[in-house]
């Protein structure tokens, strides 16, 4: 009985110590998606003033990650790439003056996107991420999911001016 | 010992020359495009020489047009959000009348009134460096309305554009137009900054482009061919030029014996001593060059921060 009990007890530890990094794991995977592009925006509509309203498909092996990954996606996105427009709404180009600016300040942007960093203030999710069927894909083994994101690019785009990381319009007069 | 504060004062000095210069800052202004003013009925028309010329009525505009305010308050706000806010057209058309009747009106103690040329009367205009233009029509498909939208950036002194955004918006059954106009400049806004911020970049890289122009009056006493120091004056300015803009980028657009066009004249942006450089404190080089090398004497009038002309013979 007493060994039952120790065993089950040193499961239930083992358990604790290794789903984090577990989950740590396949936020690592979600994170390397993102660095390397691998994810896709499109302009839903015209926001309200300061903000963009966007769709970002994410690609995940569980949904709710991507769900989750989606918000990073989004502010990344619209930094460093941009959006094409689609039918009447317009598409966006990226803050960033410099395509290598992600690399310039590396610094800073690790610890942007990094876990509970900044990027979360700018984002909500529009219908508190519930994801349309026609939005939820499996593709191979994983999922690709369109999830719909407000955006607050005034904040996003002062704080960096602020920052020193992009050069504001009157900067230099 | 005195030496010493001698050279930290030096330095401290031209540091604080270096932190407070700043390149000169374009004006920004939204005037209606003339497309936007015929089609709205917001035209004045002269006869000039049996030739009837007509132009558009900025006044009547922001004094008649509801939408136009909505679209230009909006795009002023927008402009001021991002730090940059632009000069007001309807309060730069009130400045002018207020500035014309005072100067009218003004007279010195003696009796004596304010000097002014016909050449003054003629460039009291609203001025910019940079025109914003907009103009929007409202398509109508049945119940649905939509509005096409375009906002072009114009630089006032080499009259390319910019700047520039442009698209049609979304069909909606029973919007009020203020709302369309509005998400339209929402929609467009941040693209024209993009393409407005590259140009500044290279404004900062390239130097600023302006446009000179050499004239010569009757009075002079030869003309641009005649020749100083074994070659032509105008082949002695156009060295200058030369040596004086960003890596020596200009076109000589027009050379006879009476005058010179230069255009695409990249100038830079400081001047040796680290002051902000214009088109007029550039040409100003020029004139002094012109005087103490060859003797002659020239006029200098311009336009904004991107055009001067020089007039050559006397002041």
């Amino acid at each position: 009985m007493k060994r039952n009990v120790l065993k089950i007890f040193l499961l239930f530890i083992s358990l604790l110590i290794i789903l984090p990094g577990v989950y740590g794991q396949r936020r690592k995977k979600e994170d390397a998606n993102t660095r390397n592009w691998r994810y896709e925006i499109e302009g839903v509509q015209t926001g309200v003033q300061g903000t963009y309203l966007i769709k970002v498909w994410t690609y995940s092996n569980r949904p709710d990650l991507a769900i989750e990954q989606a918000k990073k996606n989004a502010v990344h996105g619209i930094i460093f790439r941009g959006f094409a427009g689609t039918g009447r709404v317009p598409g966006k180009k990226p803050l960033a003056q410099s395509p290598n600016l992600e690399e310039e300040k590396s610094d800073f942007f690790s610890l942007f996107f990094g876990e509970g960093g900044k990027y979360m203030k700018y984002i909500s999710l529009t219908n508190d991420g519930a994801v349309a069927a026609q939005d939820r894909m499996k593709v191979g083994k994983e999922y690709k999911v369109g999830v719909i994101v407000s955006v607050n690019v005034d904040g996003l785009r002062k704080d960096l001016e602020d920052a020193g990381i992009i050069k504001s319009l009157g900067g230099g007069f | 010992m005195m030496k010493r504060l001698t050279i930290l004062l030096a330095i401290c000095i031209s540091c604080s020359l270096t932190a407070f210069s700043q390149a000169k800052k374009p004006t920004i202004m939204v005037v209606p495009s003339d497309l936007w003013c015929n089609t709205n009925g917001y035209m004045m028309q002269f006869d000039n020489q049996g030739t009837t010329v007509k132009l558009p009525d900025y006044k009547r505009a922001v004094q008649s047009s509801s939408e136009l305010m909505v679209v230009v308050s909006k795009i002023n706000e927008l402009m001021t959000d991002r730090g940059f806010p632009l000069k007001n057209l309807e309060s730069s058309l009130k400045t002018l009348e207020m500035d014309a009747a005072e100067t009218a009106m003004s007279s010195s103690k003696s009796g004596s009134e304010v000097s002014e040329s016909p050449i003054d009367m003629l460039k009291n205009i609203a001025r910019a460096d940079i025109w914003m233009q907009i103009s929007w029509t409202v398509n109508n498909v049945g119940p649905r309305k939509s509005i096409t939208f375009v906002l072009q950036g114009l630089d006032a002194y080499t009259d390319k554009q910019i700047a520039g955004a442009s698209g049609t918006g979304n069909q909606l059954i029973g919007a009020e137009l203020p709302v369309m106009l509005e998400a339209a400049v929402l929609s467009h806004l941040d693209n024209f900054n993009s393409q407005l911020q590259g140009h500044f970049d290279d404004l900062f890289t390239n130097g600023r482009e302006i446009s000179l122009r050499i004239r010569k009056w009757d009075s002079f006493d030869g003309d641009l061919e005649t020749e100083y120091e074994g070659d032509e004056l105008g082949y002695h300015i156009e060295n200058w030029v030369s040596d004086n803009t960003v890596e020596g980028r200009f076109n000589t657009s027009d050379a006879s014996e009476n005058r010179m066009i230069f255009e695409q004249v990249r100038i830079p942006l400081y001047d040796q001593n680290n002051r902000a450089v214009d088109a007029r404190g550039w040409v100003r080089g020029l004139q002094k060059y012109l005087r103490e090398r060859f003797g002659v004497e020239s006029k200098i009038s311009m336009r904004g921060l991107g055009q001067a002309t020089l007039t050559i013979g006397e002041k």
